[in-house]
């Protein structure tokens, strides 16, 4: 069977519905913010993302293989099971691969492009990581090759999700009928990921099933009562692509050298972790939030 | 590399300028709304929650913000349609740099260097007296 590429192939639908967002917002159609420099930040670094992805795709693909010659069992691409079977599997895969990269800085470092514009729409889909690779995380994708899946299979499916992932960002769609948003990952499910709002930081890590984060206790729902704002806890103050690219590497490298014998907690905690708790994890943010919604007027005023 | 791939990356690129262009059209005369002084406290209430505000001092142009928060300045400077923040100690924020009316704040972060924000006199006059 020939492999083929689902993000590839969905590439012009990217580029049409990208042009269709802007276009219906100006013309008071449908409901999307942009910004210009944002944009060509944003799709610049998903141009640049395809082309660094192949600098690690060869390595892990071949590392997919390797593991594939010692699979447990040999499971048909050809069989509408093992389909069923890989999407679920795949699916659950990226949730913990998407977790890590928010709950871990050094995985963090790489995937914090993604939510560094400030703006949510379907340019900001295609902000992409240029690190993915060289962070390591398609290792969790192995096991996978190693139950017997062809490296393949498991690639389309990957590439699926992608795809699947795209069209979720976007202000244009409100709720879908509930049925839906019980299962799938959708537009408003997405957006509270986006969010910088202590309330939703750290939540609903799914790629197309919500059931995942329902299960592992990391969902929540948008609430009309307090809007997504969107980006990072603390926004980037520069549209250098360079500068977006790698700011977290380089921060945690200043850190691992200014406190080298800190390593483990600059490089492995979660981000925002100090050795004295003076930044800001999402945990600490929720905290304060927590308390803060928990004082009486008289406290607040005091405060 | 395949002359396939370089053809490829080069269509997306030329696509990419395209969806460019047309965001640059889609938000042609929509410049953002020079802060006033409850744009600029609403914007510090969320992102420094909590922390009260001494003064608030407006960019002259209304590009940002920098406020005083005990020892410590709140900075706010454009980005875009929004805004970047960071709170920085107060003394280094009055003893930026001040030239031709822009103050320069360094925020010393990689992604947010520093804050170039344009006033009429740096530090604001009631406290430099």
């Amino acid at each position: 069977m020939k492999a083929i590429d689902p993000v590839t192939l969905a590439t012009p639908f990217f580029i049409l519905t990208v042009i269709l967002e802007i276009v219906l917002a100006r013309f008071g159609k449908l409901e999307a913010r942009y910004e210009t420099k944002d944009t060509a930040v944003s799709l610049t670094m998903g141009l640049v993302s395809s082309a660094a992805g192949l600098l690690t795709a060869g390595a892990s693909f071949a590392a997919a293989m390797w593991i594939y010659q010692h699979r447990l069992f040999t499971i048909p691409m050809t069989a509408v099971w093992a389909w069923v079977l890989v999407f679920l599997l795949e699916d659950l895969t990226y949730y913990w691969f998407h977790r890590i990269s928010h709950e871990r800085r050094f995985w963090w470092a790489a995937h914090v492009n993604h939510h560094s514009s400030q703006h949510y729409n379907l340019s900001t889909a295609l902000r992409q990581t240029w690190t993915g690779g060289v962070a390591g995380t398609w290792a969790l994708w192995l096991p996978l090759s190693l139950i017997g899946f062809p490296p393949a299979m498991v690639a389309i499916q990957k590439g699926i999700s992608l795809v699947y992932q795209y069209w979720i960002h976007t202000e244009a769609i409100r709720r879908l009928p509930a049925p839906i948003e019980a299962v799938f990952n959708t537009p408003s499910h997405h957006r509270v990921h986006h969010a910088r709002n202590p309330r939703y930081l750290d939540r609903n890590y799914a790629g197309i099933l919500i059931v995942w984060d329902r299960l592992f206790g990391t969902f929540q729902a948008e609430l009309d009562e307090e809007a997504c704002r969107y980006g990072l806890v603390r926004n980037l103050g520069t549209f250098n692509i360079v500068r977006v690219a790698f700011h977290e590497w380089i921060a945690m490298a200043q850190d691992v050298v200014r406190q080298p014998r800190h390593l483990l907690g600059w490089v492995f905690g979660p981000p925002g972790w100090s050795p004295d708790g003076s930044r800001d994890t999402s945990a600490k943010l929720k905290a304060e939030w927590v308390a803060r919604q928990a004082a009486t007027p008289a406290e607040r005023e005091a405060a | 590399m395949s002359t396939a791939y370089l053809i490829q990356f080069a269509v997306s690129a030329t696509a990419v300028a395209l969806m460019i262009g047309v965001a640059a059209w889609g938000t042609r005369g929509r410049a953002p709304r020079p802060l006033d002084q409850d744009r600029a406290r609403r914007w510090l209430a969320d992102e420094f929650p909590g922390r009260p505000l001494d003064a608030v001092w407006l960019a002259s142009d209304g590009q940002g913000a920098v406020a005083k928060s005990g020892d410590s300045a709140l900075v706010l400077s454009a980005m875009g349609d929004g805004y970047a923040a960071r709170a920085i100690a107060w003394d280094q924020a009055a003893g930026a740099t001040f030239k031709d009316g822009h103050v320069q704040i360094p925020l010393r972060y990689v992604a947010a260097p520093k804050a170039v924000l344009a006033f009429a006199a740096w530090p604001p006059r009631e406290l430099a007296a």
